[in-house]
């Protein structure tokens, strides 16, 4: 029945578009008629941009434009049918935008795969009272009063796209009814935001919801074909802030994506999948994106770097840092381009990041606690691998010592540990976290050495008893051969 | 050293006056063994009881850690092999000497044939010697299962799934030895129940039985040997020169035992898990290799039988006559040389040699 009703519509649709189209040139009477009735919805369509290219109202409503009698304009049979409902209405638009050689008629080069991509996006889910897609084209581009995208007069235009959006997504009681979980206050957000505030300014290069969600195509955030979702998101940015003449606008550099893609985080994310390392939004924001602060910035790699903030918070280095400006993490990891962390990175010899503050010439503390923190890392280290060997050596000779080889996989832990305690920069504290690894490795080094002694052991003990029982066979042969003899 | 031989002759009074052990030593001395070329085969005999000793006192050592449940079982050979005072050593040594064992009661068995010394009047020695390496064999199949790894269990799947194809007691066998239609942890109580009570008891028996007879009856003496003139028979007095050349050769036994156990430890292997699927290369032990080959070569039919069931009869015909050879040699028992059973005996050498090292070689 409903494919029926579709083909109906369609079918008479189209004949009222080739009548219009056949007689363009003539007068639409169905406008002439309405705006001398001082209608509303004439009034606008007068500046809309389908009136200026030649659509007339029966061009969406059917009937006969060209007849002068009411009657037969509007008429059945003359393909009449008024105010389209809401199911459907969406079909009003699609069988020119869908259509390219149409659109080619009207003069347009607007691409023709708006319907398509909305039929996919969640938008196009069914309302709630089953009134057709939640969000069709009127839902956004409005009707009678639609304008050129471009122009900023129209709904859909950079700095009005927010309010838009926002009429669904900022009211709480539209939202609950489909997604009671997603916040409503994205709008409120990116009035915060550099973006949201150069948009206020009616500045249209700023990031707006279309920018980084898309248009037509929108899918949940958790949806990998969605734009925002979590390992589309450095290249979404990137389309702006990679962009040298935009950016130049802005004095704002452009290698934060090359740098996000080698970082450790990018490498996480883009490379391994991993959707637990964070992307551009999870450092600056996504709808109240701003870079952060210099004295957040431990608060923000806080949040997933938890125990290192805490101790960083606690060490001396926070008031230092707080009185020079410096920004916290970054200064010794950087931003974009933070690098897997190494041992190397401690220490008074390059490439260590100590001895970029503290050096030796002052007898500093920091260069002394720097270099003595390296030499308990890289001795606990040496004397894990030293171990390891030991084991290894024990385990060829055929001695069991998995227990030792088992407890030993805990200092690569306390290694774990010890190097998130360096965030404390706090000698007695590093101390007492990497001595339990000291305490393992010895204990696994005493085990493994015993294992050796023990193999020789068996040895010298079976050679031992081999040699008595050797003598005792010698001693028997000859008594033998002398009771034989005797014989 | 005057008072010590008076003190000595004290107490030998003391117990001569008691036990007339005077009387002993006298038969001692009177005791005497044939001497021939091969005097040598007479003392596997007695190397298979040294070992049967070793086996006895190295398996109570173990039973004082060992654990016959299937979730203990393994945990606790890792223990006895890992942290017990040498117990490494024990474990090793209760493994090769089970090895040893088998091997010696092998090769005695070979001798006695042989040299054919299971004739008249000595059959009932030797149906008591076929039944001690059965109870041998099956020593080693009960044991093999006891530290629950990997290979064992399958090993005794396989071992038992043959037990299964005998004719008509087949399945009720398998089903009491398995303790149920799987080899569960069921198996592995019955298998410890067998290994430390009901062999050992059996063995014992047989093995008193055996020896009675033999010092009942004496050494056989083989037919060459037997039919030299009364003053070309040499021998060797029992006590000491027998009993010393025994106790040498037991020396250098338990020298070879001790290389053996410290140089090439029994392996654990990994912890059996009935879930998981078989490893490659599943084998049983040696002594049960050259059947374990047969069984694979056989093909799935023979003339309309299934080749598993002919191989088993087959099997079960030839360790029959094997076991009743008094019975059916005839001419050795009346004086006459059998040619037939010693053809038939080297065959059977060759046939365990060949099938064994097949067995080793191949997959």
């Amino acid at each position: 029945m409903k494919n029926k009703i579709k083909y109906f519509l369609n079918s008479a649709l189209f004949l009222i578009m080739l009548s219009n189209f056949v007689n363009g040139q003539s007068e639409d009477q169905c406008f002439k008629c309405h705006l001398e009735l001082d209608d509303a919805e004439s009034k606008l369509f007068k500046t809309d941009i389908h009136f200026t290219k030649g659509v007339s109202c029966a061009g969406c409503h059917g009937g006969d434009a060209t007849s002068e009698d009411m009657e037969v304009a509007m008429s059945k049979e003359k393909g009449f049918i008024g105010v389209p409902i809401r199911k459907d209405r969406y079909q009003v638009c699609v069988n020119c935008h869908s259509d390219e050689n149409k659109m080619k008629r009207w003069g347009s080069n607007l691409p023709t795969d708006q319907y398509e991509n909305l039929k996919v996006s969640i938008h196009y889910q069914p309302s709630f009272n089953q009134q057709g897609p939640i969000v069709d084209c009127i839902t956004c581009h409005s009707v009678h009063d639609i304008k050129r995208v471009k122009d900023p007069a129209s709904k859909v235009y950079p700095t009005k796209i927010t309010a838009l959006c926002g009429d669904c997504h900022s009211s709480a009681e539209f939202m609950r009814r489909y997604n009671p979980a997603l916040p409503v206050d994205q709008v409120a957000k990116y009035r915060t935001s550099t973006h949201g505030m150069l948009n206020a300014k009616g500045n249209p290069d700023a990031a707006e919801c279309v920018s980084c969600h898309g248009s037509h195509e929108i899918q949940p955030v958790k949806d990998s074909r969605s734009l925002v979702y979590a390992t589309n998101i450095p290249s979404v940015c990137s389309n702006c802030h990679s962009d040298a003449k935009l950016m130049a606008k802005y004095k704002i550099p452009t290698d934060q994506y090359d740098n996000y893609v080698s970082s450790v985080h990018g490498i996480a994310l883009l490379e391994k999948g991993d959707l637990s390392s964070p992307s551009c939004n999870d450092c600056h924001g996504n709808h109240g994106a701003v870079p952060p602060g210099v004295e957040s910035i431990s608060k923000v790699c806080g949040t997933c770097h938890v125990l290192n903030m805490e101790l960083f918070e606690q060490s001396p280095h926070k008031k230092a840092f707080d009185e020079n400006d410096f920004p916290e993490c970054e200064s010794c990891h950087g931003n974009h381009l933070v690098k897997q962390a190494t041992d190397e990175m401690v220490g008074t010899q390059k490439p260590a990041v100590c001895i970029d503050c503290h050096s030796a010439d002052d007898d500093n503390k920091g260069f002394v606690v720097a270099g003595e923190m390296k030499k308990l890392i890289d001795s606990l280290k040496t004397r894990d691998s030293q171990t390891k060997v030991i084991l290894d050596e024990a385990g060829q000779k055929g001695m069991d010592v998995s227990d030792a080889a088992f407890s030993l996989k805990d200092v690569r832990q306390v290694l774990i540990q010890s190097r998130t305690t360096i965030h404390a920069f706090n000698l007695d504290k590093f101390k007492e976290q990497i001595d339990e690894g000291f305490t393992l490795v010895n204990k696994a080094k005493i085990t493994g050495e015993e294992a050796i002694d023990e193999f020789y052991f068996r040895r010298i003990g079976l050679g031992i008893s081999t040699i008595v029982v050797t003598l005792l066979v010698i001693g028997l042969y000859f008594k033998l051969r002398k009771i034989e003899k005797k014989a | 050293m005057e008072n010590g031989k008076k003190n000595k002759s004290k107490v030998f009074k003391w117990l001569d006056e008691r036990y007339n052990l005077s009387g002993l030593i006298d038969f001692a001395k009177k005791k005497s063994v044939p001497k021939f070329r091969e005097t040598i085969w007479y003392y596997f005999g007695g190397v298979a009881l040294l070992l049967f000793v070793v086996q006895v006192i190295s398996g109570i050592l173990l039973l004082m850690y060992y654990k016959g449940t299937e979730d203990l079982a393994f945990e606790s050979v890792y223990f006895i092999s890992t942290k017990v005072s040498f117990g490494w050593l024990i474990r090793s040594v209760h493994s090769w000497s089970a090895n040893l064992m088998v091997l010696s009661v092998f090769i005695h068995m070979f001798s006695v044939y042989f040299l054919k010394g299971f004739r008249k009047p000595r059959e009932l020695t030797w149906y008591t010697g076929i039944g001690l390496l059965a109870i041998s064999m099956a020593f080693g199949f009960s044991g093999y299962l006891l530290p629950w790894n990997e290979l064992a269990f399958f090993a005794t799947k396989v071992g038992t799934d043959i037990v299964g194809e005998v004719p008509l007691v087949g399945e009720p066998i398998l089903k009491l030895l398995r303790g149920g239609e799987d080899v569960t942890g069921a198996t592995l109580s019955r298998f410890f129940g067998f290994h430390v009570a009901i062999f050992p008891g059996i063995f014992v028996i047989l093995l008193t039985l055996h020896l009675l007879m033999i010092q009942r009856q004496g050494i056989a003496e083989p037919e060459d040997y037997k039919n030299l003139p009364a003053n070309e028979k040499k021998t060797i007095p029992f006590f000491p020169n027998f009993a010393m050349r025994e106790l040498l050769i037991w020396l250098i036994v338990i020298n070879i035992l001790a290389i053996l156990a410290v140089f090439f430890p029994w392996e654990l292997g990994t912890k059996a898990d009935a879930f998981s699927s078989a490893p490659v290369g599943i084998k049983p032990e040696w002594y049960f290799l050259f059947m374990f080959q047969v069984f694979k070569f056989l093909p799935g039919e023979i003339l309309f039988l299934p080749g598993e069931f002919v191989g088993i009869v087959l099997f079960g015909i030839g360790i029959l006559l094997w076991a009743i050879v008094p019975v059916w040699d005839r001419k050795t028992s009346k004086g006459g040389k059998n040619t037939i059973l010693t053809y038939f005996g080297i065959f059977v050498i060759i046939f365990i040699i060949v099938f064994t090292i097949l067995g080793f070689i191949l997959d």
